[in-house]
């Protein structure tokens, strides 16, 4: 990080790259990306610190909290610590995948529509239906399609971040296409495609990626909800919202059990708003 | 204004036409065939198609959208298979529940949203601004179902002063039906007032700004009826458009927070119904939340327009 920062301050590094770095000058950035790292270094790590899995059972079933189960044990006797741990890592699997693959495909849909009326009024029309769908109900009906699990819930994931994306980068190239910049290339005979790629893209770029740190957020809710509901990641595989069900069946017997995956629940959806936060900031400075 | 609903009703018409199709196609892709898991085991080929038949899945994918479509205005929704009994019977039996948690829900989010904007929009001490800024902040930062978790902690675990799961229908006992809708029309409704809240707020603001207000304090009238005659109608736009989109966010948010608090109305039942493949009951209620999700919208927008003329007489 240091590295990084005294890199900043040389600015010997990459100006774009240079620039999304100075989000590490605030202190909510700072936090947010220390925060995240040690999230993903314990989710990394889960399978080195308890190498007995997320699956290992014992006697001592629905414990409190505790030195020896800091986040108690569940129904089976297994420690909810653990469990939460290879759970973060389900849901850290799922966002890597889902959220560029939604960036991608939603920029892509969005610069296509601003090609073309015909095809930007057609896409506007699938971005409404998906807007239609009111929270988790799009991700019900995928579920129906592809069966409960880790790939539904990605594909869940991707589709409802599609209006997000394509309406950003939608207004965002047909704000720069009327650039003296972008005239200059096309005077000069620079193809379509280059202008696109190599002239608008990178300027247009700022407000996507800040949206797809936003998203992340929503991302884990959505697998949260879907896996409370009974949709998403199923037993005995571990994830956030998967605990979560599990804790809100045994409420009464042990109200400690959503205590853990709730934590890390919160500590992963408040890194990457911190991040994100701090990224729109340095972004929009003058 | 009549010119002006006309001129929105075919956006939402087509919305609501393809959503019909994309509910109507969606649990047909899934692999599986609906008539073999109904028949059972041992059906013979002869009972499969017999109950292939019977629920209409052996005709053309046309004919049975416009015979699902056509249904629809009979108030005929088609027969669940895993229940055996009509879907709408079905939706009706649990409708009640969700019906009074989005109701209260919707109470709750109005007031909330209201009282916030209004504590939000005007003049405040610096502490008195950070302190509202942090709550709202943390209110739209945490989805329904942590809000749940939370309150269930706090209210059923470590005071007991609130039930945390099951129901009791308003119809049968009213103040016992009340403490059962309290914690989870809360969850519900407290991240989207704070959307709410935040909106009006900042159009609140604004509307101080303008020149009209300072004529109201020049004339002599008190801050309350500043802010109660003269800003806030003129600031209700946004927090009315957004107002209609949060009720769709709501009814999504519902089917978490029913699973939460062990509460069988519909979210319960969609949950079944895509467990079960019910094709006539997932199409129902997918439909059912689009055409109130979108309503709802179109609903805020015409109110907007009958509120506010600029709105009605452009684009």
């Amino acid at each position: 990080m240091s590295v990084a920062l005294a890199a900043v301050r040389r600015k010997n590094i990459n100006p774009t790259l240079r620039r999304y770095l100075q989000a590490l000058r605030f202190p909510r950035g700072i936090g947010g990306l220390i925060l995240l790292v040690i999230l993903v270094a314990s989710a990394l790590l889960a399978p080195l610190l308890f190498p007995g899995g997320y699956d290992q059972q014992t006697s001592d079933s629905l414990q409190g909290l505790s030195l020896a189960h800091p986040f108690g044990t569940d129904e089976l006797g297994r420690d909810i610590f653990a469990r939460s741990l290879f759970g973060l890592r389900t849901d850290l699997s799922i966002i890597v995948v889902a959220v560029p693959l939604g960036m991608v495909t939603g920029t892509v849909i969005g610069m296509l529509g601003a090609l073309s009326p015909l095809a930007g009024n057609i896409f506007q029309r699938v971005l409404d239906v998906i807007l239609g769908f009111p929270g988790i109900i799009l991700g019900v009906c995928v579920v129906l399609v592809m069966g409960a699990g880790w790939a539904s819930l990605v594909v869940a994931i991707a589709i409802s971040s599609l209006p997000t994306f394509g309406r950003l980068s939608r207004a965002a190239m047909l704000s720069q296409s009327q650039r003296e910049y972008v005239i200059a290339a096309r005077t000069l005979g620079v193809s379509r495609a280059t202008i696109i790629t190599r002239h608008i893209l990178p300027n247009a770029i700022d407000p996507i990626l800040v949206a797809g740190t936003v998203f992340v957020v929503a991302a884990i809710f959505i697998e949260a909800g879907l896996s409370i509901i009974g949709l998403g990641i199923q037993p005995p595989q571990p994830s956030l919202g998967s605990l979560l069900n599990s804790a809100t069946r045994f409420i009464s017997q042990s109200p400690t059990y959503i205590v853990g995956p709730t934590v890390v629940l919160f500590l992963l959806a408040l890194s990457f708003s911190l991040i994100s936060d701090a990224l729109n900031r340095s972004v929009n400075r003058p | 204004m009549i010119r002006y609903i006309f001129r929105r009703i075919p956006s939402f018409v087509i919305v609501v036409a393809l959503a019909s199709i994309v509910a109507f196609l969606l649990p047909r892709l899934a692999p599986g065939d609906p008539a073999v898991q109904m028949a059972g085991p041992d059906a013979t080929t002869e009972q499969v198609d017999a109950i292939r038949h019977a629920a209409g899945l052996d005709l053309p994918l046309v004919t049975q959208y416009l015979n699902w479509v056509g249904g629809i205005f009979h108030g005929d929704l088609g027969t669940s298979f895993s229940y055996h009994r009509p879907v709408s019977e079905l939706i009706a039996a649990s409708m009640e529940s969700s019906f009074e948690l989005a109701i209260f829900a919707a109470i709750i989010m109005v007031v909330l949203a209201l009282v916030l904007g209004v504590l939000g929009g005007t003049q405040l001490r610096k502490t008195s601004r950070t302190v509202l800024d942090v709550i709202n902040t943390a209110m739209i930062a945490m989805p329904a179902f942590l809000v749940g978790l939370i309150l269930i902690v706090v209210f059923g675990i470590v005071l007991r002063v609130l039930p945390i799961s099951g129901q009791v229908n308003l119809s049968e006992n009213f103040a016992e039906g009340i403490k059962y809708l309290i914690l989870p029309a809360i969850a519900l409704a407290l991240g989207q007032a704070a959307v709410i809240a935040r909106l009006l707020q900042t159009s609140m603001l604004t509307t101080r700004g303008e020149e009209f207000v300072d004529l109201a304090t020049a004339k002599g009238a008190s801050p309350a009826r500043i802010t109660f005659r003269h800003v806030l109608p003129a600031s209700l736009n946004t927090a009315i458009v957004a107002l209609g989109l949060r009720i769709g966010e709501l009814l999504g948010g519902a089917i978490v927070i029913e699973a939460i608090f062990s509460r069988s109305g519909l979210g319960q039942l969609a949950v079944q119904a895509v467990n079960s493949r019910d094709y006539f009951l997932v199409q129902a209620l997918v439909i059912g939340a689009v055409m109130i999700a979108v309503l709802s919208q179109l609903t805020s927008e015409l109110v907007t327009a009958a509120v506010d003329p600029r709105v009605r007489l452009d684009g």
